[in-house]
């Protein structure tokens, strides 16, 4: 990244990795790895680390933060406040002034919760556990004086944040201000959240500006490829797009390849979707939420004749993207991250890169070839920590399983343990593929294998080979692909056999990796694959194959972008049409007509989001931490933050079924979650979810603490500003359907819902009150040093009873309004349309 | 005959499975009359020495042994912990199982996943707890009660796994808080109540009628009507618990013992499988992980269970309960007789002991034996799969059955073999 050159408006920050242990403080000769600016001195966030594709990495455990800044204050006294997590010295023109000690690592949980944090000094914010302050005054003669501040960051034992690292200084009674220009924020509570929120999203838009940076070589060297590629698929002919008769719809190519099956068993495709309901549907699936009253607006003042694909521009152009698509690639590859002391099949949480490679948009068979390589950081979400499987004796079986199924369509999992009696697979196969991954022979382990009982039947399927035999690397697919070109890889793996494994699954000889995830794409938004089941080709056939050869050779021609490929699927009138029953009558390929898009539900993730977004409420969920305190390794203990969107939540790991454990508002929405289809724990790959609609549903939804809370009319309600709009009642009634039902209310619900709020409606606002936002903060002196005392125990229980309360209910509005109000948005967010994807 | 390759598949997945499952052949199972299981879970690892499965008296130091004085019990012969004094003499209900065994000590998770589904993850499937399967094996009693229900914090080692959110459970983490998804929220009151379902029915009735012939928005709806009535007040009334005598309630004593009287109403109102977890770490810092000072105060963890487990018995025994309800004391491994440098104790999953009692079992016996310090099995080891399929076979359950994951055929039970002598 570019030097940053003092220049008086921003601190100066190096970085340092691999300082010798005792000579931390001590760096001034050293290389910095990283240097670049803050606003002021205070440091939550420090720039991820890339490798040259783009994968984050780790930094040494620790490194070391240096932080400096010349200037001028007037003369006089002031008193200086150092404030951090671990051993931290501040100086003052090259002079120690003040120091803070070495975190120690944790290893019991029984230490006592510290005392409650005193929010009522209103000139500095309370010190957070288990950080330090370190104070001092001196005496400034009003010369220029040079600030450093050196930090150690994580270490042996210690989570690799800095936590909240402050320098700050005050005239004496005055309000603290951090050190740096004139005007830097307050150390209060208000500027640090703002302080903070703003620093977050910085550095996230400065990883992404420094990723694309890095990877800039990496990136061409894949268009290369896929120029070449493209020059190659050029040499033949496409296929010929077949005529349709003039009375079958064709809005692109796809509709001429689906139109023949159509004519030919003479089934008359489904009407079209009205505009709302298709801007619902292709709002839902491309970016996982529902369409905005500004959106339904602006997509009806445009042309009838272009406002489908101009909202569909808009939609691919969307952050929620990547959000979208994580998710669906988490079950798909297993992303199994445990936030306490993994060990039940846990993988690390590669989701961050999932995440990033949807947002650059990264070619599919980049995504297939780095997540095979498995390198980088396992804590911080590189493709390395798809690698782990805690606790299972053959972690390289499992993961063989999952590329194959994911992008291949070779489900493996029988053949863990003796010869697949269903698929053409041996567990010889399984094994020589896992020795691949593992760059070496593996051995069978006992469990892997099925027991022979004496006197017992002898087993219908057959065991070829032996506990403890050991099974070399071989590539098992030949008939799929014969040839790896590992050279050709635009990327080194480190791993050779692994990489080879890459070469195989991408190569563009392998027509079936190309299939496989057109199938998913189009299975992802029609609801059933070309191919069936998607994850399983040895047992379903195409149902239209030179659609689904279109469909490979575009994808191939656009260099794997799932982007154009999308397009191209919502494009089609097949897309647009009224969705045609649940496909369970559509398992054959026989029978597979696609007369429209089948019925879906909402995901999980789809639900809880597009809820938060009409209410215009924020997660506020704990952070998916066990240990604020981090004074726990990050392998033990991950912080995986706090959640904005569904997919970033995980399963509460709390085994150990202890109250202190318990992530109150995070559970509330895992509730939901898992009643709609989520696995908290994703032990194994999954294409298809488990999400049928279930009478738990209803009642969670209905009754549980999340459905409370999205429709309570609270201050930090969009509902609620909604309904203090200066609008007649039956304005209301619409824009609120609008917001939650993305069309406006029939005839009959209107006058049922102008009728229910029309005689509280005149005396609706309480006039001179006061809208209260008040944000759930969950205690943060609970962490797991000291979860097993009776008062963390207490802590968490009163937070979860507060919870059931629901949030605090504006008193803008007079009760008998809004609880009729909130009555109205139950009724619509518990109708079953709402679940429902158009 | 009409071969389809589906009907192919049916055959020989069911042909498989019992070429998989325990060798069914070679012994015949027994099948118990039970018809619910009440599970109490002590996680964190009860140390058996301090409570079944006594030994000679260690001194909290160097000197290994248990932490208390034993008394004798209702079987002949079998001493418990002095804390134990009021199911002592109710032991003959019980079949204590010293000799439990298996290989993970080294993190709860793992070990409590273990004792829950009989199985170490595979990464292939997620396996079912076995609450799940018994809710799988032998269905609700009708529609408007659960199968399945969990009194503790949701977790993996609870889900259902491969056998789908179907087989899950209704959950809650406190009795006044009631069952989570059941109970309305606080400020809805029966009028409000009434008006959500009248607005909600207009909604659901206008999208039907919009779509008369769509089955999918059919069967949405039909769904959306079903889900209140598991919300029923005959139901919800069984989570109130001062509809029983103030005697009975305070004779169960604080919140486990509170949870205890709950499951014997819910398995009285048709429930299958309940799981108690007594889970109150507080009462003396670490829960049943008693390291370090965690030790000094297990005796009020050992007389809150005492006391809960002594007035479970005799209560299901008052409501001709007992002989058709098996309840289980459960924990994930068991503690060595020597102190940590901390007075408390580390791990032991070598040896340690479970409880099985009522369930219309041959009790009134003790299971295996330890050593002199309980460290190891003299005699009669048990593997989480058998123990498994003692309370499967108590359910009447085949351990054998074979459950589907997709085409995968998977045994209830791991080759788990049932204690025979705990059958007639």
């Amino acid at each position: 990244m570019a030097q940053d050159k003092p220049d008086g408006k921003t601190v100066v920050v190096d970085l340092f990795e691999d300082v010798p242990a005792g000579a931390e403080f001590q760096v001034q000769a050293l290389k910095p790895v990283a240097t670049y600016s803050e606003p002021a001195f205070a440091f939550v966030h420090t720039p991820t680390k890339f490798a040259p594709n783009a994968i984050p990495l780790d930094r040494s455990a620790p490194f070391i933060l240096r932080a400096g800044y010349k200037r001028k204050l007037p003369a006089g006294e002031y008193q200086f406040r150092l404030r951090a997590r671990g051993a931290a010295v501040f100086q003052l023109d090259g002079k120690d002034l003040l120091n803070t000690k070495a975190q120690k690592p944790n290893t019991t949980g029984d230490d006592p919760v510290p005392p409650p944090v005193d929010h009522s000094d209103p000139l500095v914010r309370p010190l957070q556990y288990p950080h330090q302050d370190s104070v001092m005054k001196v005496k400034l003669d009003g010369t220029e004086h040079n600030f450093t501040l050196i930090a150690v960051i994580g270490g042996k034992g210690l989570y690799p944040s800095p936590g909240e690292l402050s320098v700050s200084f005050a005239h004496p009674g005055e309000v603290d201000r951090l050190l740096g220009p004139d005007g830097s924020a307050t150390l209060t509570d208000t500027d640090w959240d703002k302080y903070v929120a703003a620093s977050d999203q910085r550095h996230r838009q400065d990883d992404l500006v420094r990723r694309r940076q890095a990877s800039a070589e990496v990136v061409a060297a894949w268009e290369a490829r896929h120029e070449k590629i493209r020059a190659a698929l050029k040499m033949s002919p496409g296929l010929a797009v077949p005529n349709v008769q003039p009375g079958t719809p064709a809005y692109n190519d796809i509709d001429r390849f689906l139109g023949q099956k159509l004519e030919k068993t003479q089934t008359a495709p489904s009407p079209l979707t009205a505009d709302l309901e298709f801007l619902r549907r292709v709002s839902l699936d491309l970016t996982g939420l529902i369409p905005t009253p500004a959106e339904i607006t602006a997509y009806l003042a445009t042309p009838a004749k272009t406002r489908r694909a101009k909202a569909v521009d808009r939609l691919l152009e969307s952050p929620s993207w990547a959000d979208h698509w994580v998710a669906y690639w988490q079950d798909v590859l297993a992303e199994n991250p445990g936030i306490l002391k993994p060990d039940l099949n846990n993988t690390g949480p590669f989701r961050w890169w999932l995440h990033q490679s949807f947002t650059d948009q990264l070619p599919f068979d980049r995504i297939a070839a780095e997540l095979i390589d498995m390198e980088g950081s396992q804590t911080l979400g590189a493709p390395a920590a798809f690698s782990q499987a805690t606790l299972n004796d053959a972690p390289y079986a499992a993961k063989a399983d999952i590329i194959a199924q994911a992008f291949l369509g070779q489900k493996l999992q029988c053949a863990r343990c003796h010869d697949a009696p269903f698929h053409p697979f041996k567990q010889k196969d399984l094994f020589s593929l896992s020795a691949m991954l593992a760059g070496k022979p593996v051995k069978l382990p006992s469990t892997s294998t099925v027991p022979v009982v004496e006197g017992g039947r002898r087993p219908m399927v057959t065991i070829a080979l032996k506990a403890g035999e050991s099974i070399a690397p071989e590539w098992p697919f030949k008939t799929l692909v014969e040839h790896s070109e590992t050279a050709a890889l635009p990327e080194k793996g480190s791993v050779p056999s692994r990489h080879e494994v890459a070469a195989y699954v991408i190569s563009p000889e392998n027509e079936r990796f190309a299939q496989v995830a057109v199938n998913r794409i189009w299975k992802h938004y029609m609801g059933l694959g070309i191919v069936e089941p998607a994850d399983d080709w040895t047992r379903g056939k195409p149902s239209h194959p030179e659609l689904l050869a279109y469909l490979s050779r575009e994808f191939m021609m656009s260099g794997y972008d799932i982007k154009a490929l999308a397009r191209l699927i919502v494009s089609s009138h097949a897309y647009q049409r009224k969705p045609v029953g649940n496909g369970s009558d559509q398992m054959s390929a026989e029978t597979r007509i696609f007369a429209g898009p089948v019925h879906r539900n909402m995901t999980a993730e789809q639900l809880v989001d597009s809820m938060h977004l009409a209410a215009g409420k924020e997660f506020e969920c704990e952070d998916m931490n066990l240990n604020p305190a981090g004074d726990r390794p990050a392998k033990q203990f991950l912080n995986m933050g706090k959640p904005t969107r569904g997919w970033q939540m995980t399963a509460l790991s709390n085994e150990r079924d202890r109250p202190a454990l318990a992530l109150p508002i995070a559970q509330s929405i895992v509730d939901v979650m898992s009643t709609f289809g989520w696995r908290q724990s994703r032990q194994n790959p999954a294409t298809t979810r488990d999400d049928a609609p279930s009478p738990m549903q209803t009642l969670i939804l209905a009754n549980g603490v999340l459905g409370t809370r999205m429709v309570r009319l609270s201050d930090d309600s969009a509902y609620t500003e909604l309904a203090l709009r200066s609008i007649p009642a039956e304005e209301l009634v619409k824009e609120t359907f609008l917001k939650v039902m993305s069309r406006p209310p029939s005839t009959d619900e209107s006058s049922t819902f102008v009728s229910l709020l029309k005689p509280y409606y005149q005396s609706r606002k309480v006039k001179g009150a006061e809208s209260v936002i008040t944000k759930r903060q969950s205690d943060n002196r609970v962490s797991w040093s000291n979860h097993l005392s009776a008062e963390a125990t207490l802590i968490r229980m009163e937070e979860e009873r507060k919870l059931r309360m629901g949030d605090q209910p504006t008193k803008r509005l007079t009760t008998e309004f809004r609880e009729r109000y909130e009555d109205a948005l139950w009724a619509m967010i518990n109708s079953p349309e709402f679940v429902m994807v158009p | 005959m009409n071969l389809t390759r589906r009907n192919l598949l049916k055959t020989g997945a069911a042909a498989l499975g019992s070429a998989l499952s325990a060798n069914a052949a070679a012994i015949h199972l027994p099948k118990g009359k039970a018809d619910a299981c009440i599970f109490l879970w002590l996680g964190g690892g009860a140390a058996h020495i301090d409570t079944f499965d006594p030994k000679r008296h260690g001194d909290g130091k160097l000197k290994a042994g248990s932490y208390y004085d034993s008394i004798g019990t209702a079987i002949h012969g079998a001493r418990v912990c002095e804390h134990l004094k009021h199911s002592a003499p109710l032991m003959d209900r019980c079949a204590i199982v010293r000799s439990v065994t298996h290989t993970i000590k080294g993190e709860h998770a793992a070990a409590a996943n273990l004792l829950h589904t009989g199985r170490t993850p595979s990464g292939t499937l997620q396996y079912p707890s076995i609450g799940s399967i018994v809710s799988h094996q032998l269905g609700s009693k009708s529609e408007e009660v659960p199968a399945y229900v969990v009194m503790g914090y949701p977790n993996i080692t609870r889900d259902p796994g491969f056998l789908g959110a179907k087989h899950g459970y209704i959950y809650l983490t406190q009795i006044e808080t009631g069952p989570n998804g059941l109970v309305r929220p606080p400020d809805v009151d029966n009028a409000r109540e009434d008006r959500r379902e009248t607005l909600l029915s207009k909604m659901r009735e206008g999208f039907t009628k919009r779509n008369p012939k769509d089955e999918a928005i059919q069967g949405q709806a039909e769904v959306s009507r079903q889900g209140f009535k598991l919300a029923s007040p005959k139901f919800l009334n069984v989570f109130d618990l001062q509809r029983e005598s103030s005697t009975l309630r305070e004779s169960y004593g604080g919140e486990f013992g509170q949870r205890c009287l709950l499951a014997r109403r819910l398995v009285q109102s048709g429930v299958r499988f309940v799981e108690v977890s007594f889970n109150l770490n507080f009462l003396n810092g670490s829960g049943w992980d008693t390291h370090n000072d965690g030790q000094v105060k297990q005796h009020l963890l050992i007389q809150d269970l005492d006391k809960a487990f002594a007035t479970l018995l005799q209560d299901l025994e008052k409501n001709k309960l007992l002989d058709t309800t098996l309840v289980v004391i459960a924990t994930e491994f068991g503690r060595p007789a020597e102190f940590d440098s901390g007075g408390g104790r580390g791990h032991q999953s070598e040896a340690f002991s479970m409880v099985l009692a009522g369930g219309g079992l041959q009790t009134g016996r003790v299971v295996g034996a330890t050593d002199d310090l309980g460290l190891a099995i003299l005699e009669r080891p048990v593997s989480v799969p058998d123990f498994h399929a003692t309370i499967h076979c108590a359910l009447g359950i085949d351990p054998g059955n074979v459950m589907h994951a997709g085409d995968r055929p998977v045994p209830v039970t791991d080759h788990g073999k049932p204690l025979m002598e705990l059958f007639s």
